[in-house]
């Protein structure tokens, strides 16, 4: 099936429709040629009208809540990676004064259904199994740090003086830790009616790989072991819980990145009716996917709020977050590149084998780390044959499941550092090897090999561009000559396309009944011209409140200041997925959008009535409703809306007010990025300086390229901390090493470099208002352009070396040489 | 992560600490800076039945001239340290090894006592106050006495403190003419704990050592100096082959372990290139000095 051809007004680049080799495994929607915005606040960069509230201290993070006859809760975890509980006694903690309740996991099973994902049919190749997840264990314990026991005291210091009276009598059992020997036949299973420990297998195939392989001059091959990290947000995770009478119901503030998704989940576990929930997502202090599951605490307490008919409120401490919220992005990836001598990929073979720990993450499953790397690892080059082999396989280690990226730095990691492994095996330069196979604007739109509908990109012009900004070949003179003084400078390059907004075809193909790919707005213009805008996605540092009122402002020529931002509150915001996958600006704005439209073709009905002319003959300009050409013949937004709100002068066959909505089932475009890291490693300690790093991004159009900048920015902050530093490490006995930032190192400032943005802006031809997510691209591509630049500093030392583990610790540097 | 309960003693004077300590021997802790001692107690890995806080008590935080050397007061914070011109003129290695304490903020709180007291191995303070032969200067319920550095750190965070004691003041005494010092320190990351650190001072008589002293940190139980290395340089003139030579016999003395950050092997390497980075620089500046 080919798409048919899609067209779009204002392209910078001409987008031709061509024959496609591969047939999508997600459809894509051709959206309607549209009009591009006029030229008004979208794509200006804007300072965020949000900042100076944060930068003064004036917040409503969870932590800051306090609501009368509040309670504190806090809960015990398991010491052991695997372990039966044959008891627990609860006595001396109840009797503690000031120790008001304390739950486990035989009496909340009662009561609180288990979390747990069903997904039996698939577009894709996926074998997937089931698992329920208590909120509190029940009889066996399969991670440390898994929840046993809640205390509900007086105050945090009780409740933890609590946790340490309960005395569980525990049965250990043998740990499985290594998720390659956990496929081992025979051993220790995580969930015995498995049979096993793989959670979901998936092939991915395209073209003749076999036969794409004989054909090889040279095949690479790769072990390249990524490091187990977490987002570590600054705000851990937190929730209020709170009975109210008054309204026969409760309310739950939480940290979270899907309120409404955690209401849905709440009333469903406890049974209890959805309407009668209210779920506040107040500020939120970084989420980067973690936050976007049902968490067991949101459950514990809901569940407890409705026993004691007090609030509560418990906030995730350091080490909990460390060891008990989820961890991410623990893959081993195999990896085979087929080329020719001059450079030509000609197939790839991978496998990625992600350890996903203990349970099944809702919405998500963990399983789809190995899945979407296993998608996306031919990036943004022309390889035409693959095999691409996804494994999730349990252990008794955290949970892991999503976080910035999901599954594409191991991709990216693979991809990139396996091309310069071929690179330097045939004598070619990386940057040559790239742009001989790289797509260039004009390869656009395209099927993947894997599958994907790449609907536009500038992958070759975003690489050129790159080289062209650091200055590509005068680096290789300044290399040369800093060789001869003993000083050892290396260049690496990681170019990536970026799946975002995982819109509605996306889930549909994925078959995951447990999330859905559209987004809402919701617009309310009052007689004074003011707006409300109430939305379904969930910002919490993205710079929603800002972008969108750069749109509503752009389609109903009000302006920024005049719209009030509201959301996160599943009592006053229409019903959407909150915010993750690069998805708002596509789904969310893209609502915004549509939205604006409905608002100004009622304001054009009403004033064309006044005014006496028709609605064809009106535009927006200055902030006006004028009739085309005709300066002086005008109303202002204000009187429109007053006209229609306040004094109802409006068509006898309308209706007073001036109200939309816009529910939009969202695309699944792609943006593409490259990045360069200039590093000096010092090959005496292994100790590495990124002297310079360039970002070039093409996210389509760019709302405000302010947001865009700081996106990419943040991102490559935490893509260091992946590179070099982050590492939650696991003895033999799956106990966990790393439960404090001493030892989970994550990075500061001084491990950050200055940066360089360029930017191409290509519209997307299938989303509303030609917008691409960009949220995630710049965590993911840093490790391999970090690692290249490692293994070609040190390439005159012993041979161009592949670094086959994360993260690149000075002792990993080092040992490549020594 | 919530401090289990302990009782509190805010004290007004070195005595009235001390008296407070000798009150209940063993289940006490001196609190100054807090700098270690609060994380701990959020960890629950410290129960101490009482905190006898010593911020208050005055007098006990000055930086003087003693003798061409320095007495440090117990409760000077690491900062003061940063800054203080007396220390920057006669101990500069005190102020280049003090911006690898911590960060600023650390810095503003933490105490040099509480620091020496505390002894982790990779801490700057217990190496360099072993490399500069310090006198440090204690309070109990006995009296005052003084222990030399090379007797005050027995083993892992332990010190040869009584329970009921206060170290009360650290005397660095003068270095001699000619003398150049080198510290070197590798972090994962600027001012966590050191994977390696080695402070070095080296006193010249024209080209030849007259004396060197080398102090490793963060690669044993406490800090150490590498005597096998010390005598080696001593006596001979300063080359590159020997800086080479002497820090392979410091690795051979150093006794570093395997922890989540780097293993043993690679931390004696560290020590080995460190001890010659630290004596080559120790020297340059003797010379010029």
């Amino acid at each position: 099936m080919s798409p048919p051809a899609l067209r779009i007004r204002c392209a910078r680049q001409a987008m031709a429709a061509r024959s496609l080799p591969f047939s999508p495994l997600i459809a894509a929607r051709p959206q309607k040629e549209f009009e591009m915005p006029t030229a008004g606040p979208f794509g200006a960069a804007v300072k965020r009208v949000e900042d100076p509230r944060f930068l003064v201290g004036q917040t409503s993070f969870v932590e800051g809540m306090v609501l009368p006859n509040m309670l504190s809760v806090a809960f015990l975890r398991s010491p052991y990676a695997h372990a039966k509980i044959r008891s627990i006694d609860v006595s001396k903690a109840l009797a503690l004064p000031g120790v008001v309740r304390v739950l486990t996991g035989e009496e909340a099973i009662k009561r609180c259904k288990p979390i747990r994902v069903e997904w039996k049919e698939s577009k894709f190749e996926v074998d997937f199994k089931p698992c329920d997840y208590p909120a509190i264990a029940v009889e066996r314990t399969r991670h440390v740090g898994e929840i046993v026991a809640a205390v509900v005291a007086e105050n945090r210091y009780l409740a933890e003086d609590g946790v340490e009276l309960i005395e569980v009598e525990w049965e250990p059992l043998p740990a499985v830790v290594d998720p390659e020997k956990a496929l081992e036949k025979g051993g220790t299973l995580v969930h015995e009616e498995w049979g096993d420990n793989v959670m979901l297998h998936s092939h991915i195939r395209g073209g003749d790989v076999e036969g794409a392989f004989r054909q090889a001059d040279v095949v690479v091959k790769g072990r390249f072991a990524m490091n187990r990290h977490c987002a570590a947000p600054m705000e851990g995770r937190a929730v209020v819980a709170n009975y109210d009478a008054a309204q026969n119901g409760m309310t739950v503030w939480t940290s979270t990145q899907m309120p409404h998704m955690v209401r849905t989940k709440i009333a469903e576990a406890l049974d209890y009716p959805e309407h009668r929930i209210r779920v506040i997502g107040p500020d939120v202090g970084g989420g980067f996917g973690l936050k976007c599951h049902i968490f067991p605490e949101e459950l514990a307490l809901s569940l407890l709020t409705l026993d004691v008919k007090r609030p509560l409120k418990w906030v995730e401490d350091r080490r909990e977050n460390l060891y008990g919220s989820y961890h991410a992005k623990d893959d081993i990836c195999y990896a085979e590149l087929a080329v020719k001598n001059d450079g030509t990929i000609l197939g790839l073979k991978t496998k990625f084998i992600g350890d996903v720990g203990a349970y099944t993450s809702y919405p998500w499953t963990p399983s789809f780390e190995p899945l979407q790397a296993a998608m996306a690892v031919p990036g943004p080059y022309k390889i035409h044959h693959v095999h691409c082999e996804a494994l999730a396989v349990a252990t008794n280690k955290t949970t892991s499941s999503v976080y910035r990226g999901v599954g594409l730095p191991a991709a990216q990691y693979t991809m990139e550092h396996i091309l310069d492994l071929a690179a330097a095996k045939i004598g070619m330069d990386p940057a040559e090897i790239r742009r001989k196979n790289i797509m260039k604007s004009s390869d656009f739109p395209v099927t993947s090999v894997t599958g994907l509908y790449y609907d536009s990109a500038t992958p070759l012009e975003s690489l050129d561009m790159a080289l062209e900004m650091i200055k590509y070949p005068e680096f290789r003179k300044e290399q040369e000559a800093a060789r001869k003084q003993g000083k050892y400078l290396g260049i690496g390059i990681s170019a990536m396309i970026e799946m975002t907004t995982f819109g509605f075809e996306y889930w549909r193909a994925a078959g995951l009944k447990s999330v859905t790919g559209y987004d809402s707005a919701h617009l309310r213009v009052d007689p004074n011209g003011g707006v409300t805008l109430t939305v379904g996605t969930f910002n919490h540092g993205q710079g929603h409140p800002t972008a969108y009122a750069q749109l509503v402002a752009d389609g109903i020529g009000c302006k920024i200041e005049d719209v009030t931002f509201i959301q996160g509150d599943t009592q006053m915001t229409p019903y959407g997925w909150g915010t993750w996958g690069s998805r708002s600006a596509v789904a969310g704005g893209g609502a915004v959008i549509k939205a604006s439209e409905k608002i100004r073709e009622k304001m054009f009905r009403v004033a064309a009535n006044l005014m006496e002319v028709s609605a064809q003959d009106l535009e927006l300009k200055d902030g006006k409703v004028q009739v085309k050409g005709v300066p002086g013949k005008s109303m202002t937004i204000r009187e429109v809306a007053q006209a229609t709100v306040y004094t109802a002068d409006v068509p006898d066959d309308d209706e007073p007010g001036l109200e939309a909505s816009y529910y939009y089932k969202a695309p699944t475009p792609y943006a593409n990025s490259t990045h360069i890291a200039v590093v000096e490693v010092d090959p005496e300690t292994g100790y590495t300086k990124i002297l310079r790093y360039v970002v070039t991004e093409d996210c389509g159009r760019m709302i405000n390229p302010m947001i865009v900048d700081g996106q990419i920015a943040g991102g490559v902050a935490q893509g260091i901390g992946q590179a070099m530093f982050e590492h939650h490490q696991f003895d033999e006995s799956g106990q966990i090493l790393t439960t404090s930032l001493m030892d989970y190192l994550i990075p500061s400032c001084a491990d950050v470099p200055p940066m360089q943005f360029g930017h191409l802006e290509t519209p997307c031809p299938i989303s509303v208002g030609g917008i691409k997510g960009m949220g995630e691209g710049g965590a993911v591509a840093p490790p391999p352009a970090i690692a290249n630049a490692i293994a070609d500093a040190l390439a005159p030392l012993a041979g161009w070396k592949p670094i086959g583990r994360l993260p690149m610790s000075p002792e990993v540097v080092r040992r490549q040489i020594a | 992560m919530k401090p289990p309960a302990f009782d509190y003693v805010c004290a007004r004077s070195l005595d009235e600490a001390i008296d407070a300590l000798g009150r209940r021997p063993g289940e006490a802790k001196i609190l100054a800076g807090g700098q270690s001692l609060t994380p701990m107690l959020n960890f629950r890995l410290a129960h101490p039945g009482m905190l006898v806080d010593i911020n208050r008590i005055p007098g006990i935080d000055a930086i003087r001239d003693d003798d061409g050397g320095v007495r440090i007061g117990t409760l000077a914070r690491h900062r003061a340290i940063e800054v203080s011109d007396s220390i920057r003129k006669k101990f500069p290695i005190l102020t280049a090894a003090a911006a690898h304490v911590g960060h600023l903020a650390i810095r503003n709180r933490g105490t040099f006592g509480g620091s020496i007291a505390h002894a982790d191995p990779a801490a700057e303070w217990p190496m360099l106050a072993l490399l500069l032969d310090a006198q440090i200067e204690a309070k109990g319920p006995q009296g005052a006495r003084t222990i030399p550095a090379r007797e005050f750190f027995t083993t892992f965070l332990t010190t040869a403190l009584g329970d009921a004691e206060i170290l009360t003041e650290v005397k660095l005494p003068a270095l001699p003419a000619k003398t150049g010092w080198g510290f070197e320190e590798l972090s994962r990351r600027p001012g966590d704990f050191a994977l390696a650190a080695v402070a070095a001072i080296v006193t010249l008589d024209g080209k030849t050592i007259k004396d060197a002293r080398i102090s490793m940190g963060g690669v044993g139980g406490t800090p150490l100096r590498a005597p096998g290395a010390e005598a080696l340089l001593r006596g001979k003139p300063a080359d590159a082959a020997l800086f080479e030579q002497a820090g392979k016999k410091a690795a051979e003395e150093s006794d570093p372990s395997n922890d989540v950050h780097a293993t043993a092997d690679y931390r004696r390497h560290l020590v080995s290139v460190l001890t010659r980075r630290a004596l080559t620089s120790a020297a340059e500046k003797a010379a010029q000095g």
